[in-house]
């Protein structure tokens, strides 16, 4: 088995047993929204617990199985993921992605609604193209100004969006 | 509804309006579908949010007109760039840049678009004379039925699309169909998941899930693996029209491909491509040509994922299942546009099916002409660098979502999905099934239950109907298949008729 399918059967360990979680906690609500007292004049089988316990099961089954699978693979899923994570923090290209990813965040959470739509658009822009070098400053100012100028003028007056 | 009722119903959405709003969307779905990172399930998401003050046939008109750009249009960066568009169009690279490179990429791009034409046509062919015929079937389903289709179809969807282990696939549309859980019962008004959460009382929106589980992690991958382009140079070349239609019996069996796949639930446009180009490879005279420039890999290609289309619509029309994952953002901006998709669309608009046939033909109009105007200016816009993109994708996420609801909530949720996408990405879990989960969930829910009711609790309602055992065995098998059962018995007949002899 080579490095990828190794690591790549670690991940599915993980995130199998991940999806066992999530499908187990499912069922177990299912089994409390069959039961909830609210629910006892509602019948049985229309109860909208039958249906959250048989995906809720299904998947923690699933997750199971793919948490095995990732097990056999791996072999060694902690040690492997021990190796493997400062392995993947030192590569230049998850730097970049989780750059991209707290520009995103400071965009959604930080910017947007607290300052106007177009000042908070137009800096997340020219930031960005900034920071993974888009080309000269003046270019990301005008590409920066153009594009929020047409958003704008698309979202909040042809589409009438109210923007914050 | 008498044949001229049709035809005056149909003339009254063929307007210069709508014809203009159609013309548009082929072209921005051209633009959105050659440029790499935009697929086309994200632009229809994308432009649902715009779509909002239309009227519903005005904006259903335009996302089927953007689809169709959007399918093609993969195919000019395929060619051009060597980088597919959209994943349906992955499978052109393989014959259509090697053709450009070797300098005849006007004749790779008349080629895909006359391919991606007659796709188109069969599809919408199969779609006007198969989608009365499935939705009287549909008629004569219970909720047993409905119930085991949702389930078969993401069950399925998983294991055609799932490229590492078939499981993935599985999981993904069991992840889907737990979102769809979430939110007010349709049955009983039961708050099931929404934590005392205003906010989740009518359940997770499915367009800024749509976005997010798309966009964000193409955002990201392009931002952390910038790429030089090399783009292939125009020739002015003429092909001749003989010269494509000498391929005809490969453009025929890859269109019934592409129709036979796309009515199956969720698996979509690329699959419907690389099963065609196997296909046809293997019965080619010529298999060493393909990978090199071959105009027929190219044909078989391009002509699949085109007729995909109206393929994947059928379901989606008569059944409500949509065929593909741009089908399934079409269903979630149906119902946002008050069209409920299913048998019962034949009653409530008799003559939708006809008026959707009427805006693919005039999209596909569009885009014989729009293809190859394009293909010279998109050689400059596709040198366009990701560190420019990607964040104007980024603002058209968070608008795209925002302006459907206009609620803050669905920017936190693009953000989350986004997240929850990389996730599946990093661990080969395919985005299809769970895209389809999220959108059969309600019928899967709801049907269990009223089968069940409508039996009393007895499970033999599953089996004692010729449908519903036809799609149960069809699970079973399909579920055996997946866990090699099959092979083993196989090999074990093998083995004992060796020992035998």
């Amino acid at each position: 088995m080579d490095e990828s399918t190794r690591r790549l059967r670690t991940l599915d360990f993980f995130m199998g047993t991940v999806f066992a979680a999530i499908g187990f906690y499912v069922a177990i609500e299912g089994y409390n929204i069959f039961v909830a007292p609210e629910l006892v004049t509602v019948e049985r089988m229309t109860n909208p617990g039958v249906t959250t316990i048989f995906i809720g099961a299904l998947l923690a089954l699933l997750g199971l199985v793919m948490a095995i699978i990732g097990f056999i693979g791996s072999r060694t899923p902690f040690r492997n993921a021990k190796q493997a994570i400062p392995e993947t923090l030192r590569k230049p290209a998850f730097l970049k992605g989780i750059i991209a990813m707290a520009g995103i965040a400071v965009y959604f959470f930080v910017l947007w609604g607290r300052i106007p739509y177009v000042i908070s658009t137009f800096i997340f822009l020219a930031g960005m193209m900034f920071i993974f070098k888009a080309g000269a400053w003046w270019k990301i100012f005008i590409i920066s100004g153009i594009t929020v100028a047409i958003v704008w003028y698309v979202f909040g007056e042809l589409a009438m969006v109210p923007l914050p | 509804m008498s044949f001229e009722q049709i035809v005056l119903e149909v003339l009254k959405t063929l307007t210069l309006e709508f014809i203009l709003l159609i013309a548009a969307a082929t072209f921005i779905g051209l633009i959105i579908g050659a440029l790499p990172g935009l697929t086309t399930t994200m632009g229809i998401a994308l432009l649902t949010g715009i779509t909002f003050k239309f009227s519903g046939h005005a904006a259903i008109a335009l996302l089927l007109g953007l689809y169709v750009g959007g399918v093609s249009g993969g195919s000019l960066s395929a060619v051009m760039i060597g980088i597919p568009g959209t994943a349906a169009n992955a499978a052109s690279v393989l014959d259509g840049f090697p053709l450009a490179m070797a300098g005849k990429g006007a004749k790779a791009i008349t080629v895909s678009r006359s391919a991606s034409i007659m796709g188109t046509l069969f599809g919408i062919l199969c779609l006007a004379f198969f989608t009365p015929i499935l939705s009287d079937l549909a008629l004569k389903f219970t909720s047993a039925e409905f119930f085991l289709i949702g389930l078969f179809g993401v069950l399925i969807s998983g294991t055609m699309t799932g490229a590492d282990l078939p499981m993935k696939g599985w999981i993904s549309g069991f992840v889907g169909l737990t979102i769809a859980l979430i939110g007010i019962d349709e049955l009983t008004a039961y708050h099931r998941f929404t934590f005392d959460s205003p906010q989740l009382t009518s359940g997770l929106p499915f367009i800024p899930i749509m976005i997010g589980f798309f966009g964000i992690p193409q955002v990201i991958e392009s931002l952390s693996s910038e790429q030089d382009v090399l783009v292939a140079k125009l020739d002015r070349a003429k092909t001749k029209l003989s010269e494509i239609l000498q391929h005809w019996k490969v453009a025929l069996r890859s269109g019934l491909i592409g129709v036979g796949i796309g009515v199956i639930p969720g698996i979509g446009e690329d699959v419907a491509a690389w099963v065609s180009y196997g296909v046809a490879k293997k019965a080619s005279k010529h298999p060493e040509e393909y990978g090199k420039g071959s105009i027929e890999g190219l044909v078989a290609a391009e002509t699949a994922d085109n007729s995909c289309i109206g393929g994947a619509i059928i379901p989606l029309l008569s059944l409500g299942i949509p065929g593909s994952p741009p089908a399934a953002v079409l269903l979630g901006a149906f119902l946002i546009h008050g069209v409920r998709p299913g048998p019962m669309l034949s009653f409530e608009f008799p003559a939708f099916v006809y008026q959707a046939v009427s805006w693919l033909l005039v999209a596909t109009l569009f885009m014989r002409f729009m293809a190859l105007w394009l293909a010279r200016p998109m050689q400059k816009i596709l040198t366009i660098k990701n560190a420019v993109l990607m964040p104007i994708v980024t603002v058209l996420c968070a608008i795209g979502a925002y302006s459907l609801d206009i609620r803050y909530i669905d920017i936190v949720l693009v953000f989350f999905a986004g997240i929850l996408g990389i996730l599946f990405r990093k661990g080969k879990y395919p985005p299809a099934p769970l895209v389809l989960g999220i959108v059969l969930g309600p019928l899967v829910d709801v049907n269990l239950r009223r089968a069940l009711k409508a039996s009393n609790g007895d499970i033999s309602i599953f089996f004692t109907r010729p449908i519903a055992l036809v799609l149960v065995v069809s699970i079973i098998v399909l579920i055996l298949a997946q866990l090699g059962v099959f092979e083993a018995i196989t090999s074990k007949f093998r083995r004992m008729r060796q020992s035998t002899i």
